[in-house]
């Protein structure tokens, strides 16, 4: 068999601030990157939606994402589905996502999950640029393994980094590494104590630490105790961690937050698109 | 006895194994008693009950946890510093403050940096140290736990592997500590848990030593949820 052609695919949107709302300034996309811009609903912001058109990547695949909110604009950007990461005989596949929001502005980035296959190998950054006055909600989901058929994750490579800088200086960052002894690491209670998903949510902006509570409570209310999820505020990023079991309660219990907590935050009405439920 | 000088091999001896084993001993002055790194709430939480689990759990936060990380950072601080090479330090200051799975293990790793760098300057001067502080106050960032030792040890001319091999006791060693007296076990259990240890020490150290650093991360994920779990714990004793 060949080999198939190595993807190197790039998306950028800005949204602007225009007359009453927000509008869409910078637009580019490169194959298999694509966006769409759904009818406007009501109370919502302007919603880009990322469609990767190859279904997946595999090793050697590459691909770009740029979303930003320029002064004073609302927008959100979701992906129409879950990506999926297929078992690569060496080359990594590699994402690199850069976030970026100015004064005054809310940008919001759900993904859906990312499903590793066996042997698939990742390396995904995600950079987050915010200024004082910027508001940020960005989430990342990972499943380990095709859990719907019984798969596990055994080998590979998962390396899933995060950076935010607040007004141009590193505030904060993370990285999840696992490359070798997948099995003992992700069966050790100190590890991932037989979690199959894992997830984050980070909220950046000048006010994350009074968030704190809020989210707290949030996840007293709307997550299942067999869910392992807390929160800690390091400045001005506000971190939810989650991991679990069954990467589908996971996913609900993560959608039943991510709506509260918008709503919460920046008073967008509480429920999660029609492309996350479907 | 005479033992060479190096700051490449992995033999040490003489003033220099001294310094070490005085540096990252238990009474040495950094409050390593008063950090558990979430293991207060792992035991409450009954993850953590009996010598076997106390030992794999600390064996975790070595080999994929916070020691992977910390080994990092210690690593590419004692070759900064050691070369003198500024881009590479300031890497390390920046990661090293950023990289904070929680709040309570960045206080962890960063009061403990700043007790120790306080506690070895005056008796321990040294010209590296010097230049070591110059960038962390030119950046504004402070030199965390790891990258203390690190930076110190090389200014001592302390080679890297004996100085990483006696930090990941250390934090390994403080782990068992907090675990012995929270579950709580007797002291021949602690120990029977470092001698378990030994070899992840080693091993952890010979991986560090080949690492990329863009490698750098770590996979103990309920290290770090029972970390922010603790920040609400309602009885404490540790301070992490």
């Amino acid at each position: 068999m060949n080999p198939s052609p190595v993807t190197d695919g790039s998306a950028t949107l800005s949204f602007e601030a225009a007359r009453g709302g927000t509008a869409i300034g910078e637009l580019y996309q490169h194959d298999p990157l694509r966006l769409l811009f759904p009818r406007h609903m009501k109370g919502e912001p302007l919603t880009g939606v990322l469609v990767t058109t190859s279904g997946g990547l595999v090793g050697g695949d590459r691909l770009q994402i740029r979303v930003s909110s320029g002064e004073g604009a609302a927008g959100r950007v979701l992906a129409q589905a879950a990506e999926k990461i297929y078992r690569s005989t060496g080359a990594d596949s590699r994402i690199k996502i850069r976030l970026q929001a100015e004064a005054g502005s809310w940008l919001e980035w759900l993904p859906q999950e990312t499903i590793l296959f066996d042997s698939s190998r990742l390396r995904r950054s995600t950079e987050i640029r915010a200024v004082p006055g910027a508001r940020m909600l960005c989430g990342e989901m990972v499943v380990l393994g095709r859990t719907a058929m019984g798969e596990r994750m055994r080998q590979g490579l998962l390396h899933e980094a995060w950076e935010v800088y607040w007004d141009d200086r590193l505030a904060w960052a993370d990285a999840l590494h696992l490359n070798s002894g997948f099995e003992r690491v992700s069966d050790a209670p100190a590890g991932l104590d037989g979690a199959r998903a894992c997830a984050s949510i980070l909220y950046v902006g000048g006010d994350a630490g009074e968030h704190l509570d809020p989210a707290r409570t949030l996840i007293d209310e709307t997550v299942e105790d067999s869910l392992r999820v807390a929160a800690s505020c390091m400045g001005k990023v506000l971190v939810i961690r989650w991991l679990g079991r069954d990467s589908l309660q996971l996913r609900d219990a993560y959608g039943r937050f991510w709506a509260a907590f918008r709503h919460h935050l920046a008073g967008y009405p509480p429920i999660m698109p029609r492309l996350w439920q479907a | 006895m005479h033992t060479p000088m190096s700051t490449d091999g992995a033999s040490v001896g003489g003033t220099q194994l001294v310094r070490l084993m005085n540096w990252l001993s238990p009474s040495f002055p950094v409050g390593a008693y008063s950090y558990s790194h979430g293991i207060e709430y792992a035991v409450d939480a009954g993850l953590i009950h009996d010598r076997d689990t106390l030992r794999d759990w600390v064996s975790e936060v070595i080999a994929a946890g916070t020691g992977r990380v910390d080994a990092d950072l210690h690593r590419a601080a004692h070759e900064a510093v050691r070369n003198r090479d500024e881009a590479l330090f300031v890497w390390v200051l920046e990661h090293g403050d950023a990289m904070r799975a929680t709040r309570e293990l960045g206080e962890e790793t960063e009061n403990q940096g700043q007790a120790f760098l306080a506690a070895v300057a005056r008796p321990w001067p040294a010209a590296g140290l010097d230049w070591a502080q110059e960038k962390a106050a030119e950046q504004q960032r402070p030199m965390v736990y790891p990258v203390a030792v690190g930076a110190v040890a090389a200014a001592q001319d302390i080679p890297l592997e004996p100085a990483l091999a006696a930090y990941l006791h250390a934090l390994a060693a403080n782990l068992v500590s907090a675990g012995i007296r929270l579950i709580p076990l007797g002291q021949s259990d602690g120990q029977q848990a470092l001698a378990d240890l030994e070899p992840v020490i080693l091993d952890a150290v010979a991986q560090a030593l080949e690492r990329d650093r863009e490698d750098i991360g770590q996979a103990a994920l309920m290290v770090d949820w029972a970390s922010a779990r603790h920040e609400t714990q309602y009885t404490r004793l540790f301070r992490s």
